[in-house]
């Protein structure tokens, strides 16, 4: 056969015998493309999921339980924004006007036609998918700082809808709804059934992240976020594409919008606005877009570590920039891409001291 | 009638010509050579025929169909495949993924390949399927293209300079390969500066100059004809008529 290669290039994850100082550079790698096994995902995920399950009887307060909801419909938003940016490669700094679309849009529909949270549900994220992909139309073509200035004005017009909406969209003062429609024997007036709902949507988002991600539609994302070119030259059609993660995203926005609003019961424009929406990106970017837990993992940090800290609001913001500053510098690919490196470190470093592979770090 | 039919194709960059009317037929059985000086037009060529750069004038038939200014995409999936000058890759994935993103778009019940793997086997790169692309060396990255390429099921495979940056030996290798693809059923338009390779290669060679076609034909004759050997071989001339 013709073209053995003698030079064998170096395989992505970690080398066998890696010498003290290549760790740093270990660490800081993006390892997103480096499969891990079989086995460590499953138990990652069952440990995962039992911790999530079990929060609610580990006696961890009132407080501590309404701010996990928070994360956890954050991180529904989150995956969408990690779908369209971490395997796309399209970053929005928009992203929480598109959850207001669908936390406003079932709350209209709450307070117009009377539609509870279950009939509404579909409606808000049909109208917030077709708003992402509306939004994506006029920057196909032209790439990806233009659609992250799109955004942002999109997000800052959205607000002034609203605010200037009369009582169709309440306004400043905004809109309430009731709660949700009960299911046969679970009333989710109840702040941990409420918490299993919001959980539920969680598990589906993950799903669904983990099941495009192993794709074939995944792998046509990373093409595009990888080379655009090349994805047009293999028989990607990159545009349709395109349009399609973001209205995906736009799916998982209305889904976290509309839970968003029955967790609060009331909205306003402001949650919805420029500040919402880089926290967003900010988490995003924390957690690690390209990594299955790295949105979950960002929304923890950002909406535990006030509370962790016992910080103001004001120096929560500092600390926010001062994470994202180490991360840019120390993690490119974000916590995900750490913890991910650092799991593959010590496997590989048991590898070469003759030792089986154990499980996460 | 050729696979494909290139009549009258031109293409201006402003006030750049850059293809200036060139009539072309490619048949799916054998490697065709585009030959001629830097800045001839080659990539061009290349680039407009593939649908990366819409045509100024002309027209592009493929299998019978108009394919003129369709879109990348179209084209590609009409199996007709172009390599890129600067060795492209997905650079963050892995080779394995490379391969298998162009396996899955090609793939068709009749698909040459029956997995990725037999792809990069062909090519050879099978042992760095899980390497990151981005960290391959050059002549695997040359590799990782034409595997990329082929993934594609094409049934005309434009090749532009596969072997630039590559050593002999390398570059040898690589004209193994591409020999091997015509009796298969790949057809291959193939650009490239090596002459003697081209010349025994080739069964046609087809010389463009200032987006023109200047000659056209077996390589031994193409390769003595005056005109060529002036372009080739006489640079003072060149430099005198520009
Ligand atoms: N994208 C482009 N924009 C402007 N001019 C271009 C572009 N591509 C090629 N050209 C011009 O077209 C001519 C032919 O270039 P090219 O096809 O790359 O030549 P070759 O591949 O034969 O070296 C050159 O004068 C080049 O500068
Ligand atoms: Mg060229």
């Amino acid at each position: 056969m013709p073209m053995i290669d003698q030079s064998a290039g170096k395989t992505g994850g970690a080398p066998e015998g890696v010498r003290p100082r290549d760790r740093l550079a270990l660490l800081t790698a993006d390892n997103a493309a480096v499969p891990l096994p079989a086995g460590v995902q499953a138990i990652t995920a069952i440990l995962l999921a039992g911790l999530l399950i079990a929060l609610p009887w580990l006696g961890l307060g009132y407080r501590f339980l309404s701010i996990a909801i928070t994360t956890l419909y954050t991180a529904i938003g989150l995956y969408g924004l990690g779908l369209q940016f971490g395997q796309a490669g399209i970053m929005s700094v928009g992203h929480a006007a598109l959850m207001g679309v669908g936390a406003y849009a079932s709350a209209i529909l709450s307070v117009q036609l009377g539609l509870g949270f279950w009939t509404s549900l579909p409606f808000a994220m049909a109208l917030s998918a077709i708003v992402g992909g509306v939004i994506g139309l006029p920057t196909l073509r032209v790439g990806g700082q233009h659609y992250i200035i799109i955004t942002f004005c999109f997000c800052a017009l959205f607000v002034i809808v609203l605010t200037n909406g009369g009582t169709f969209t309440g306004s400043a003062t905004g809109l309430d709804v009731g709660s949700v429609t009960p299911l046969p024997g679970i009333n989710f007036d109840k702040l941990s059934n409420n918490y299993y709902l919001v959980l539920a949507a969680l598990f589906l988002a993950l799903a669904a992240t983990y099941l495009i991600g192993i794709s074939r539609y995944g792998r046509t994302l990373r093409a595009i976020r990888e080379n655009e070119q090349l994805a047009r030259s293999v028989g990607i059609n990159v545009d349709l594409h395109k349009l399609g993660v973001l209205m995906v995203s736009g799916l998982f926005a209305g889904l976290a919008g509309v839970l968003q609003l029955y967790y609060l019961r009331h909205i306003s424009p402001t949650l919805f606005g420029a500040f919402p929406s880089l926290y967003l990106a900010l988490m995003v970017m924390l957690g690690g877009a390209r990594y299955l837990y790295g949105p979950l993992i960002g929304a923890i940090i950002v909406n535990f570590l006030p509370e962790v800290l016992n910080l103001e609001p004001v120096d929560a913001r500092i600390a926010y920039g001062i994470c994202l500053l180490l991360v840019i510098l120390l993690l490119p690919g974000g916590v995900g891409a750490g913890i991910k490196n650092i799991y593959l470190a010590i496997r590989g470093g048991l590898e070469t001291q003759g030792g089986g592979s154990n499980g996460r770090a | 009638m050729a696979a494909l039919e290139v009549r009258g194709l031109r293409k201006q960059f402003g006030g750049v010509v850059a293809l200036n009317g060139i009539d072309l037929d490619i048949d799916t059985d054998r490697v065709v050579g585009i030959v001629g000086p830097n800045g001839s037009g080659k990539t061009t060529l290349f680039n407009v025929v593939a649908g990366v750069h819409p045509a100024t004038g002309g027209t592009v038939r493929w299998q019978g169909q108009d394919i003129t200014n369709i879109g990348a995409h179209r084209i590609a999936r009409k199996r007709l495949v172009r390599t890129f000058q600067q060795a492209m890759s997905f650079p963050g994935l892995t080779v394995d993924e490379n391969v298998r993103i162009a396996w899955e778009q090609g793939r068709r019940d009749d698909s040459r390949w029956a997995s990725p793997g037999m792809i990069l086997d062909f090519v050879g790169l099978a042992p760095l399927g899980r390497a990151i692309a981005g960290s391959l060396p050059f002549g695997s990255l040359r590799r990782l293209g034409l595997a990329v390429a082929l993934g594609v099921s094409p049934e005309l495979l434009l090749l532009d300079e596969p072997g630039a940056g590559l050593n002999d030996s390398e570059a040898q290798a690589f004209a193994a390969v591409i020999a091997q693809l015509p009796p298969q059923g790949i057809g291959v338009c193939l650009i490239d500066h090596d002459m003697d390779m081209m010349a025994d290669l080739c069964d046609r060679l087809v010389v463009l100059d200032f987006g023109t076609k200047i000659a056209e034909g077996p390589p031994g004759e193409v390769l003595s004809d005056p005109k060529v050997r002036e372009v080739y071989l006489g640079p003072d001339k060149k430099a005198a008529a520009s």
